[in-house]
């Protein structure tokens, strides 16, 4: 299925928006991206890569030449483009259970949209306005959100016990390689292929 | 600037796709097929185009009639959503596209209209430019490394879980040679492959307990 490759899943959504409304979004957008705060829960959900949201107003499609037929639109739209682990789901409910309130503030201005609860409404909605991904690419597809983390973090209690080892007699080195592998323990899980699911 | 999260990118490109109702096979047809038979692991173009995370290329045939009281309408254009994450600034990346990958931009954007190849690569670079959309919010959970050092996290992290299971219970005066011994062959092993391997096998348990 060309929307995931190896842990991640791309999602593409599109949802119209009657023009009048996008600026209120775009002011949304403006205070969320300054108070970064508010984006303690996004980034506690750790199974998102990168996540996009594009509102593209109804005269800005891009022409190209004079051949192309110009858009003749009465709705601005709002696209979205998410990279994250797990299934689609897994995605959705999490998204409706933790981040309720957030996505509300963002879709609320989207035509027909139901609300994050009950996730029943919302997940047909997704679907609605869901289109597929052609082709993925994903330069680690074996490790997920959380795998990057946990790497990063080993990757710089292994320098910084490196450049303190050298200098330690057999007794300290054996006593400080035992705290460093109770540190590290934690993040060292297998990355590899993500479990089958829907 | 809303396409901007720490050392990361977000770029975001809609390029109307040739219609041309004279031809058997129309354009966007033909790029589906292009798309679906380009290799997705190292073998990928993005996977020379080393600053890339995550990249996708979409098909946009119309948008969505989400039903009454909404009104329905439609696009005149089908349009190519490219969607890229990557590490670096927007024309090193455009021209590295139009340079090192030249062969997949052409066969790829050779359908869309007003696509000038990538013989001229400042005329290329425009044209994506024009046909970029401004990211209006973009949230990168890690976004202040790099492609190559979140692969080389990833490559320590596992040849350290691997040391430490096959050094338990290890003396001390010989574990400490062996961890000197450890981190100099690290610093000589290459990054994880860009792209992954193409095999479905889980990295660490292929490779022989020696």
């Amino acid at each position: 299925m060309t929307n995931i490759n190896g842990k991640a899943y791309a999602m593409n959504a599109i949802t119209p928006m009657k023009p009048w409304k996008t600026p209120i979004l775009k002011l949304i957008f403006f205070i969320l991206g300054a108070w970064k705060a508010k984006q303690k829960d996004l980034k506690n959900l750790s199974f998102i890569h990168f996540a996009r949201w594009v509102c593209i107003r109804r005269t800005e499609f891009p022409r190209l030449s004079d051949q192309q037929p110009a858009e003749d639109l009465r709705y601005d739209y709002l696209l979205f483009f998410s990279n994250f682990n797990g299934t689609w789901n897994q995605y959705i409910d999490a998204f409706s259970a933790v981040l309720y309130q957030g996505l509300d503030l963002i879709w609320r201005w989207s035509e027909r949209y139901p609300g994050s609860r009950p996730v029943t409404g919302f997940k047909r909605y997704i679907s609605l306005v869901q289109f597929d991904t052609d082709y993925y690419y994903n330069v680690y597809p074996y490790s997920a959100t959380n795998d990057v983390k946990a790497a990063l973090r080993v990757r710089d209690a292994l320098e910084r016990f490196a450049g303190t080892s050298q200098s330690l007699s057999t007794a300290e080195f054996e006593k400080a390689w035992l705290e460093f592998q109770i540190a590290v323990a934690p993040d060292l899980g297998s990355t590899g292929i993500a479990p089958v699911g829907t | 600037m809303g396409n901007v999260s720490g050392n990361t990118y977000g770029l975001t490109i809609l390029s109307p796709i040739i219609e041309d109702n004279s031809l058997e096979i129309c354009h966007s047809m033909e790029l589906r097929w292009y798309l679906s038979r380009l290799p997705r692991d190292q073998g990928s173009p993005f996977a020379q185009l080393s600053s890339t995370y995550l990249a996708r290329l979409v098909v946009m045939d119309d948008v969505v009639f989400v039903g009454l009281p909404a009104c329905e309408e439609h696009l005149k254009s089908r349009y190519l959503v490219f969607e890229t994450n990557f590490d670096g600034d927007l024309d090193t990346y455009l021209r590295r596209m139009a340079t090192e990958t030249r062969e997949f931009v052409d066969a790829v954007w050779g359908h869309c209209a007003g696509f000038p190849g990538t013989g001229d690569v400042g005329a290329f670079v425009s044209y994506m430019k024009k046909c970029q959309v401004e990211t209006t919010f973009f949230f990168a959970d890690v976004n202040d490394g790099s492609v190559e050092s979140t692969l080389e996290a990833l490559r320590t992290q596992s040849e350290l879980a691997h040391f430490m299971e096959k050094h338990q219970g290890t003396p001390a005066a010989e574990l400490q040679r062996e961890f000197g011994r450890f981190l100099e062959r690290l610093r000589k092993t290459p990054s994880l492959p860009r792209g992954g391997d193409g095999s479905q096998d889980i990295p660490q348990e292929r490779r022989p307990h020696d």
